[in-house]
């Protein structure tokens, strides 16, 4: 007979136990947008995981390419569509640059105002989509109210809530309604306050708290070297702001600071959001001071700008500058270009490049969203299923701009 | 065990089924959607409407209405007609209180409702514009002026040759109002109607919450996964529904009803018009206002709770889902947690009234001081440990609708959804019926008697007013359900506050600072017993006062919070108007629409 106490490895003791594989996606409440996450569970703790984006990709680079530049602009709308008017300024910037012009002080000041509201919009969404996946309700709908304030004030500016599609190379679509600045004051006003009722509600709440801090620590050299921009690299305490670091427009000329937070985990990316929110509305109340209530918004060069259309119907040199660009399409010069700047996300550049024939030879654009995608693996490997919302929702994945 | 017995104990049940669980829960539903629907400016669940002919409308508007006026009528002026015997000069008195007191509620409430309607919709006739020169809020202040001046007037002629002159105006005079008011009411509403093609029943939007949210899912598909265990995923339900509503069986509503028994041995309901001794119990002819009287009472409860865990595992566990698969191991483990927490918290209280029957500890509670007072750590414990077993936020893990899904019952449809739903609700309200009957006193109200009220402070008498046994049982009765919405509303706004936490942190609060704590709390609970109970009399005495004392704050603060409500609710409301866009404005300017007024 053999003895009882034989040397036994644990490992042969213990029962056979092998991990859960679990496809989270891409239909799933904590999935913003359409990803995928497959992960091998052990319990509740994530030992591996693989994230798999795509599935929201529509070939809009590829799309581009077909029409002519103006015609990109409803393309850019769809890219991020929590804060389009980001990307239509940035694509009309990317395309003036490779023209080589600039618009009138008072587009700049109207196009910094309307960007830094769609940036409102952008990080409401998101710090309050975080909340609501941790359980609270009530500040996400405050903040969706929020939001919903943004969009009727750019309704009433663009005609659309969502899509406007108001950019234009070498201006905007129309100038800013007589009953703009009061009313984006009033919205900016509005906002500020129900930010700080959220912050009221949710900063000193033990379990807000413990469900962010310390979870999905991201560190700088780490942030860096994944390619993450705006509010989650400075998260992680780099202040590198587009902005700031590289001024465009007017933006140079404003006073604002650049918040960064100390650890780089979830809380530190939903106060730094919070903290930007705050900024975006001394941005506004400044281009609102300095925007000129009468004056051109548009540049007066005829190859790039639709003549009125009066001077169309009644002058030989409007009917051919119309029939000019509409028929061939605006002509942007042979050439390439990167131009960047400070979208909702971080970083979104456009790589231009014409062949000088009016329709883009290729448009690049380089996502935020994509970048800090890529790290989403890396932050919730080892962590518990429960921290893939807070992780998840704190890096702010746009479906369509990750994905294009 | 009789039939009668029988017959009473379903009545009993059938009446706290349809009269307290079914109301709560439905009204829970619709607050939480309400709620929702406020933060947002939206109507909320108060759209579904049940379509009435004119004629029934109206007839279902005067009907109940002369009824009851024609039973008050009897009651009141009854022996006038030859029915029964004169009022003795005691019941003459209850009766002026009683009847006097409601005329005036009826009036105003009639014409406080007129008058928001009214204001609401526009006056259509003179006598619309007449009422519309006071506005509702007006008139409620009239009305408890009004009843502030019936209480001066009854104590100042207390007892004096004028005072019973007023007894019989309040009398005959209140009962007359009141007939009055109840048909003028009726009348006024069905000719309000009388030109409708059709009367919609909205009921504060209660049947949204039963009919257009609870009852269709009767007719939804009951969709059971093909790789499912047919038999466990369909019991699993029923296994959770059953312990939330089978606990309140051992729940005590109220005091013992004494009818008392007449000369020939039958019951004698006249008796509830009487006073009854304060002390003692009735012996024939008493009626406990509870399902079931059982000796373990308390135990009853725990060993039901837990047997709602098995539902929500098989649950998991049956549906062939990964997230249901998870979602079942967090209830589990969850609520076996937390029953280990809610049963320790409960040993302290149990030591302090020293018996399990809930019954016992009320009126231990009635003699002395409210459970919160000597129990105030295991008050916190078990309101936590019992909303964690309710399955809300912040301890909605097991449904956790981001991060699983929607746990345990992801693969549940129809009905069957539904009663994971509503158990969810009923929960709530036995929890906090729970929480009524062992920390806030069951149905005592302060200084509240068997023979009405003796408010008095270490033995010094300050105000004395005898009630007839029926009256205390009733406001015994609206005191615990009172308590019972008070604790619901509570969980309410913690639902509505807080985020959710993680699931080693809800262990780590389970086991690290619950459990401990209220191990704690029996150890100081015997301690402190131990000094009461070889103390001398002067302790005793100044526990006693004590006792009075904190009666007496908790009777100043629970009319100082009943009218910080009143004021609450009449104060004007201020609604911030934010038109941004042309489009917006356009709208508003054309009035809007009618369900939702444009207050964005």
């Amino acid at each position: 007979m053999e003895p009882i106490d034989q040397e036994l490895d644990p490992s042969e003791i213990e029962l056979p136990a092998e991990p859960m594989l679990l496809n989270v996606g891409p239909a799933h409440p904590a999935m913003h947008g359409t990803v995928r996450i497959v992960m091998e569970l052990s319990g509740e703790s994530i030992e591996r995981c693989d994230v798999q984006v795509g599935y929201l990709h529509r070939g809009f680079e590829k799309m581009c390419e077909r029409g002519n530049w103006s015609q990109v602009f409803p393309y850019v709308d769809r890219c991020n569509y929590v804060s389009p008017m980001l990307n239509n300024v940035a694509f009309a910037l990317a395309c003036e640059k490779l023209l080589g012009i600039e618009v009138p002080e008072r587009c700049q000041w109207y196009r910094m105002a309307l960007g830094e509201l769609a940036r409102m919009s952008d990080h409401l969404t998101c710090d309050g989509a975080m909340a609501m996946e941790l359980g609270a309700f009530t500040p996400f709908l405050w903040m969706i109210k929020g939001r919903e304030m943004i969009w009727d004030l750019m309704e009433e500016e663009t005609g659309a809530r969502l899509t406007h599609s108001f950019g234009r190379v070498g201006g905007m679509a129309q100038p800013p309604t007589p009953g703009f600045k009061e009313q984006a004051k009033a919205v900016t006003k509005h906002i500020l306050g129900i930010i700080d009722e959220v912050e009221r509600l949710l900063i000193g709440n033990r379990i807000f708290l413990d469900r962010l801090e310390g979870v999905g620590i991201v560190p700088a050299d780490e942030a860096i070297s994944l390619g993450w921009t705006g509010p989650c690299l400075r998260a992680s305490g780099v202040p590198y702001d587009v902005r700031k670091s590289h001024p465009y427009m007017k933006y140079g000329e404003v006073e604002f600071d650049v918040p960064v937070g100390q650890t780089g985990d979830c809380f530190d990316r939903f106060m730094v959001r919070i903290a930007e929110l705050k900024q975006c509305a001394r941005i506004i109340d400044q281009c609102l001071e300095r925007l000129a209530d009468s004056g051109p918004v548009n540049v007066s060069d005829p190859r790039v700008i639709l003549p009125p259309k009066s001077d169309v119907y009644s002058t030989i040199e409007g009917t051919i500058q119309h029939f000019k660009i509409v028929m061939e399409g605006l002509k942007l010069p042979a050439g390439e270009v990167y131009s960047y700047t400070e979208g909702g996300n971080g970083e979104l550049g456009f790589y231009l490049v014409s062949d000088g024939s009016g329709t883009p030879y290729r448009v690049r654009i380089r996502p935020p969203c994509f970048f800090i995608t890529g790290g989403l693996e890396r932050v919730i490997t080892g962590a518990m299923m429960a921290d893939v919302v807070p992780s998840f929702g704190s890096l702010n994945m746009i479906g369509g701009e990750c994905d294009r | 065990m009789s039939i009668i017995e029988v017959v009473l104990m379903l009545v009993k049940i059938v009446a706290v089924i349809l009269a307290m669980i079914m109301p709560l829960a439905i009204m829970l539903t619709w607050a939480d959607r309400r709620v929702g629907a406020m933060a947002q400016d939206r109507v909320g669940p108060n759209r579904a409407v049940i379509w009435l002919p004119t004629r029934v409308a109206q007839g279902a508007a005067v009907g109940p209405a002369l009824g009851v006026a024609a039973l008050v009528a009897f009651l009141a002026f009854g022996y006038l007609a030859g029915a029964g015997e004169p009022p003795t000069a005691e019941a003459r008195a209850t009766g002026a209180c009683v009847f006097s007191h409601l005329a005036i509620f009826m009036t105003w409430a009639t014409f406080a409702i007129i008058s928001g309607l009214v204001v609401n919709r526009g006056a259509r006739s003179s006598f619309d514009l007449w009422i519309k020169g006071f506005p509702p809020r007006q008139i409620v202040y009239i009305g408890f002026g009004a009843h502030a001046l019936a209480i001066v007037l009854a104590s100042a002629f207390s007892g004096t040759e004028q005072g019973l002159v007023l007894r019989d105006w309040g009398y005959g005079g209140g009962a007359a109002v009141l007939i009055f008011s109840i048909l003028f009411g009726a009348g006024y509403a069905a000719f309000a109607i009388r030109n409708e093609p059709r009367v919609g029943l909205r009921l504060l939007g209660l049947p949204h919450a039963f009919v257009a949210d609870g009852l269709k899912t009767l007719w939804k598909e009951d969709f059971i996964p093909p790789n499912a265990d047919r038999f466990l995923h369909s019991l699993a339900p029923f296994i959770s529904f059953f312990p939330a509503l089978t606990v309140f069986a051992v729940i005590p509503f109220g005091d013992t009803l004494c009818f008392g028994a007449d000369a020939r041995g039958h019951l004698d309901i006249t008796r509830l018009a009487h006073m009854v001794p304060r002390e003692g119990m009735c012996t024939a002819g008493a009626l406990r206002l509870q399902i079931v009287d059982l000796n373990v009472g308390i135990l009853y409860f725990l060993a039901l709770a837990g047997t709602g865990i098995v539902g929500a595992a098989l649950a998991g566990w049956a549906s062939d889902n990964k997230y249901s698969l998870l979602g079942g191991l967090r209830a589990a483990s969850q609520m076996v947690s937390y029953e280990v927490t809610m049963g320790l918290t409960l040993i302290g209280a149990v030591m302090v009234y020293g018996t399990l029957r809930l019954d016992e500890m009320v009126r231990w509670q009635g003699e002395n001081t409210w459970g919160i007072f000597v129990q105030p750590l295991a008050f916190v414990l078990f309101f936590a440990s019992a909303v964690a077993e309710s399955k809300r936020i912040p301890f909605d893990l097991p449904e956790g609708e981001s991060e699983i899904v929607a746990g345990y019952f992801t693969e549940y449809a129809g009905m069957k959804f539904a009663m994971f739903f509503f158990s969810e609700y009923i929960a709530v309200v036995s929890s906090s019926a729970l929480l009524a009957v062992i920390f806030l006193g069951g149905w005592n109200l302060p200084f509240l008697y068997r023979d009405g009220f003796h408010v008095a402070i270490g033995g010094a008498a300050i105000w004395d007013q005898p009630l007839s046994h029926g009256f205390v049982i009733v406001l015994g009765l609206l005191a615990f359900m009172l308590k019972v919405v008070g604790l619901c509303w509570l969980q309410l706004m913690i639902r509505w506050t807080l985020p959710r936490f993680r699931y080693d942190q809800l262990m780590r609060l389970g086991w690290r600072k619950l459990l401990p704590a209220s191990l704690v709390n029996v150890l100081a609970t015997g301690l402190v017993l131990m000094l009461v109970q070889s103390s001398e009399g002067a302790l005793a005495t100044s526990l006693r006062t004590l006792c009075d004392v904190l009666a007496a704050v908790v009777g100043v603060s629970m009319i100082g919070a009943f009218v910080w409500l009143v004021v609450f609710l009449l104060k004007p409301t201020r609604k911030r108007t934010m038109l941004a866009s042309s489009s917006a404005q356009f709208a508003a300017q054309m009035g809007g629409t009618h369900t939702a007024r444009m207050e964005a």
